[in-house]
């Protein structure tokens, strides 16, 4: 978004409350001040949630609950609810609820908005709150019969957890789910399936063909990367690990929340040099990410191994070879330091920019291929339009992000909305599509390819013409990296599925006290019985296919 | 037919019993030579599905989606043939818990068996027709839809869900596809008032048109080309290939009616779906493309009809690497409300192409 | 239908110009760029067992035994287990751990993968390239101190 020129038609600016206003709005409400760094922090009753946050959301417009943590203190469990606006996500507010250490029950925020199922359900598995008035309060990542909560204080690391069988439910017992009702089919798909782009599980129960009901079963691929980070130093340790969220090649985006976190929290600064080689690298991520995302949703859509999947691998290889030249790996890249990057552009520069734009110069018609190909195809457009439609009201309410929200016509994009890197500087634009459809949300995708290859053609211009003694890649940033005691934040940024958030809140030692990944997958895969619901099992299959989830994202 | 009737005179059961000296052994002798020329039909389709299946498709889908295939083993990797062929008869074959057992076994035979039947009276050229029935097209499109009867069989044998709904599925589009494509073939018999192979190739070889010193024969595609469309789509769709390949649909229901057949009978099934994609092929170059003619000499005949079904094969394959699958009730509804309405149009249009003609 | 045809004619322009895109791995070496991470080199020449590999590795790959000289007596790197994120190569002081570009290794099990100081002394170099040049130019970077507290081992 280019500063310079305003636009025509700019929206008018979005009302804000200072926190005072905020607290008066609350009234009684409010039992105590927090003051977080992203945003001012509401202690509330464990018994007034729904109150607190249907006040904000209608009167003072935080539509967008962006993450819920949960987190156990020595002396109380706490969760925190972020909240943002969708118009204007530098406005932001945390509702902390304290809970009882001996009985920590918490009201739920599910009736207020509806992502918090799943984040409670999460919240409830990982560190044992439980939630008043929550429709389905379950497990979500771990296996039912997992013995206690393994985010809480006194979970025993070394309790084995493998239980004997007749605690399980046989899998092979025959199943009589659905059996009642004689005009419906349960129908596992997945968690091997074609078409669920991993393990997922859906629970699936069919009339006819159709889809009466879609349950989502996650956790398969769940490897608690939350604690894995609360083991690791903030300087080096934790690095590597956010490429594993959304491996598929999103790897510097995700890199790009942590350090941004982390960096916001520590107040380190990163020279703009580095700023220019993170926003490239993070772009050819995007560009990455969105080709298989297309090739994929192409596969789930035609049918057979087809050509189109392979031609946006193709493409896809040549961004992962400027990335390999760049980073050293091809997806796993640990990149990004606090502080900038590890290394500069590879020697000769020339050379590198030369093969960058020579991507760039063929993207165009490459794309010209894929409308050929996937959009401008009329059995496509007979197969995604008005299919797996998410009207933008129940996006928000789902708090979809990324180009789910974008093909709901929801102008939402953290790199415009709340900018950093050098995105406010370069010249672009953010992609919106109105159709709430199927192939609104490809349409969204293969246009942001074209608006990534925008951005780094301008920061390979930029690149090309900095001076050389200026070509600062990493600031100076203490070895051991110690962020005051009791310091708490949370930072997202626009990943290639959407808003990727990280919580954290450090205890004065070198590792933080808690870790939490607001991942953009878990969140638009919830909306997925919206789009599917009365549809055909095709159709569950392209909007799946349409969230373009990654299950290392979603399970963490 | 009764096997008192003597051989049909230019079939290849004939040819057989005369080239051995079969005659004088009366009705077995016409036995055996009918049984040796259904041998040699049988192998030649064969040899065809085993260089369709795993060399030539995978050299196809290669060459669209820019990827080296198969080229390690013997010239131009020919020999994979045989390496797959061991491979996959070496697999264990497994059994689903509560499989309905002879409907289970018997489903995997039908496909092949229903396929290479069709077979019995397509004229090959070069003399290569088993029978020549005068009810011949009748008996084409009923065999190939025998091949139905299968598919329901396995995907209701193999008690699971993904293959009852492609067994279901299988029907469905059988049915709403068979329609159009047996209309759309009637609408060649307009032209030659006969049902008979051989005389529907025949009435193809007059000239149709000459432009420049060549002659354009005869055949129904250049007569008709909206009714020779109208049966290549009703065709694809008859033999399940994309974009119409609803009863499989790996993305959907995983690969429906034979999601549980491994080994010998995922062979079986595999034969039978590739003959079946032959046999389409040969039917539509029957009624529309003059059978085996050809330039040069007629015992060329057997090369023609091959290359004509070869390209029917290759369009499936060109088709399967461009087009999105429908939704299994778009497919449905363009069946009954499109397809179905065009053959009957098509008929009526043939009525008259067939008055000012004559 | 103009879409489908067109989708068609992109497909067959593919297929009839020739061009593939995969290489025949095995027979072809595929290039892989300078900076490319794989299977570590070791050196013990070099080694000063100063245990800051061992310390910054995020999950616990390398494993060094000392006497009680501190004298360094094992030097063993789970390979199966390394997530190669280089942080190794990039604390030692003095080069004597780096990432080679190789990245083809096999073994029957998963203990295999453990390898002690000799095998990681005879890991071959890719194409006898020596990755250490191309990522050379940055290592000060690192080196260069922060304020904070040095915390040395």
């Amino acid at each position: 978004m280019s500063l310079e020129e305003p636009e025509p038609d700019a929206p008018a600016p979005v009302e804000e409350q200072s926190p005072d206003e905020l607290a008066e709005l609350l009234g009684d409400q409010v039992i105590g001040r927090e003051e977080h760094l992203n945003a001012p922090g509401y202690v509330i009753r464990p018994d007034a949630v729904q109150d607190v946050l249907s006040t904000l959301k209608n009167e003072a417009g935080y539509d967008h609950l962006s993450c819920v943590t949960a987190q156990e203190y020595e002396d109380r469990y706490e969760s925190i609810y972020h909240l943002k606006k969708f118009d204007d996500p530098t406005q932001e507010v945390s509702v902390v609820v304290p809970a009882d250490r001996e009985n920590p029950v918490s009201e739920s925020a599910e009736p207020v908005f509806r992502t918090a199922d799943w984040h409670e359900r999460e919240a409830y598995d990982l560190v044992g709150i439980d939630y008043d008035d929550h429709p389905d309060l379950r497990r979500i990542l771990l296996p039912e019969s997992w013995q206690g909560h393994p985010l809480a204080k006194d979970y025993d690391q070394d309790r084995p957890q493998v239980v004997p069988l007749r605690e399980n439910a046989n899998p092979l017992q025959e199943d009589h789910r659905g059996e009642d009702d004689t005009d419906t089919m349960f129908l596992n798909i997945g968690p091997h399936h074609p078409a669920t782009h991993g393990v997922l599980h859906l629970k699936t129960t069919l009339d006819g063909e159709q889809v009466a009901d879609v349950e989502s079963d996650i956790g398969y691929l769940h490897r608690c990367e939350e604690q894995i980070c609360q083991n690791g130093t903030y300087r080096h340790q934790i690095m590597p690990y956010p490429d594993r969220w959304d491996y598929i090649s999103a790897g510097l985006l995700n890199e790009w929340a942590y350090a941004r976190a982390a960096e916001d929290m520590a107040d380190i600064e990163v020279p703009e040099y580095a700023q220019v080689i993170r926003t490239m690298g993070a772009e050819l991520c995007r560009i990455a990410a969105h080709m298989l995302a297309v090739g994929t949703f192409a596969l789930d859509v035609y049918g057979d191994f087809t050509a189109i999947f392979m031609y946006a691998i193709r493409d896809r290889e040549k961004v992962q070879n400027i990335l390999e030249d760049l980073t050293g790996q091809r997806l796993m890249f640990n990149y990004f330091r606090l502080g900038g990057v590890v290394w500069d552009l590879p020697e000769p520069r020339e050379e590198f920019f030369e093969k960058t734009r020579d991507f760039l110069e063929d993207l165009p018609e490459a794309l010209e291929e894929y409308h050929d190909l996937i959009s401008g195809n009329e059995i496509l457009q007979m197969r995604t339009i008005d299919t797996g439609v998410l009207p933008p009201e129940v996006a928000k309410s789902y708090g979809a992000t990324g180009p789910v929200a974008r093909g709901s016509g929801i102008d939402y994009d953290l790199r415009r909305d709340d900018p950093y890197g050098y995105y406010d500087e370069l010249d672009w634009d953010v992609v919106t599509e109105d159709g709430c459809d199927n192939y609104s949300r490809l349409l969204v995708r293969l246009r942001e390819v074209e608006e990534s290859a925008k951005i780094i053609e301008q920061c390979i211009d930029l690149l090309e013409d900095w001076p050389e003694e200026d070509r600062t890649i990493q600031a100076n940033v203490p070895r051991t990296l110690k962020p005051d005691d009791d310091t708490e934040i949370y930072r997202a940024v626009e990943g290639a599925k959407g808003e990727l958030g990280i919580y954290m809140r450090s205890d004065g030692t070198d590792k933080p006290a808690r870790f939490k990944i607001r991942s953009p997958c878990f969140s638009n895969l919830q909306t997925l019985p919206e789009m599917a619901e009365g549809e055909y099992v095709p159709d569950l299959v392209a909007a799946l296919g349409s969230l373009d989830i990654v299950l290392g994202e979603v399970d963490r | 037919m009764t096997g008192a009737v003597p051989l049909q005179q230019g079939m290849l059961p004939d040819t057989i019993a005369n080239l051995l000296g079969l005659n004088a052994y009366g009705v077995a002798g016409e036995i055996v030579a009918a049984l040796l020329g259904a041998f040699l039909i049988a192998n030649f389709l064969l040899i065809n599905t085993a260089f369709a299946g795993p060399w030539a498709k995978r050299k196809i889908t290669a060459a669209f989606t820019d990827r080296i295939a198969v080229n390690r083993i013997g010239p131009f990797g020919l020999f994979v043939i045989v390496a797959d062929a061991v491979r996959l008869l070496s697999k264990e074959l497994i059994v689903p818990d509560g499989a309905d057992r002879p409907a289970w076994d018997l489903g995997p035979l039908l496909i092949p068996f229903s396929a290479l039947l069709g077979f019995a009276v397509i004229p090959m050229g070069s003399g290569l027709q088993l029978a020549d029935p005068e009810t011949g097209l009748a008996f084409a499109f009923a065999a190939s839809s025998i091949a139905s009867l299968g598919l329901i069989m396995m995907g209701y044998a193999s008690n699971n869900k993904y293959s009852l709904l492609g067994g279901l599925r299988a029907v469905a589009s059988n049915i709403a596809y068979e329609i159009p494509l047996i209309v759309t073939g009637v609408s060649v018999v307009l032209f030659t008032g006969t049902l008979q192979m051989s005389a529907i190739v025949e009435a193809q070889q007059a000239a149709f048109i000459s432009v420049a010193g060549v002659t354009i024969p005869q055949w129904f595609a250049f007569v008709n080309p909206f009714a020779f469309v109208l049966f290549v789509v009703a065709n694809v769709a008859e033999v399940g290939r994309n974009p119409f390949d609803i009863p499989e649909a790996p993305t959907e229901i995983v690969a429906g009616y034979q999601t549980e057949y491994s080994s010998v009978y995922f062979v079986l099934i595999y034969l039978g779906e590739f003959i079946h994609i032959f046999l389409g092929g040969a039917i539509a170059a029957t009624l529309f493309l003059g059978g085996p003619a050809g330039p040069g000499p007629a015992a060329l005949g057997i090369v023609w009809f091959t290359a004509k079904i070869w390209a029917f094969f290759l369009f499936t394959q060109w088709l399967r690497s461009a087009v999105p699958r429908l939704r299994v009730d778009q497919f449905i509804e363009i069946g009954w409300k499109g397809m179905l309405v065009l053959a009957f149009a098509n008929l009526v249009l043939t009525a008259v192409i067939v008055g000012v003609l004559a | 239908m103009i879409g489908i045809l067109k989708g068609m004619a992109t497909t067959m322009k593919h297929a009839l110009d020739g061009k593939t895109f995969t290489v025949e791995y095995p027979d072809v070496a595929p290039e892989v760029s300078p900076r490319f991470r794989g299977v570590h080199k070791f050196s013990q020449e070099r080694c000063i067992w100063c245990r800051q590999c061992e310390n910054v590795c995020p999950n616990d790959t390398i494993q060094i035994v000392q006497d009680d000289q501190r004298n360094g007596e094992q030097y063993n790197l789970h390979i199966g287990q390394c997530i190669y994120c280089r942080l190794c190569e990039e604390v030692c002081p003095v080069d004597a751990i780096l990432l080679t570009q190789n990245f083809e290794f096999t073994a029957d099990t998963k203990d295999d993968f453990v390898y002690n100081k000799e095998q990681l002394k005879n890991v071959p170099w890719y194409k006898g390239i020596d990755p250490l040049n191309s990522r050379n130019p940055d290592r000060d970077a690192w080196v260069g101190e922060g304020d904070g507290e040095i915390d040395y081992q």
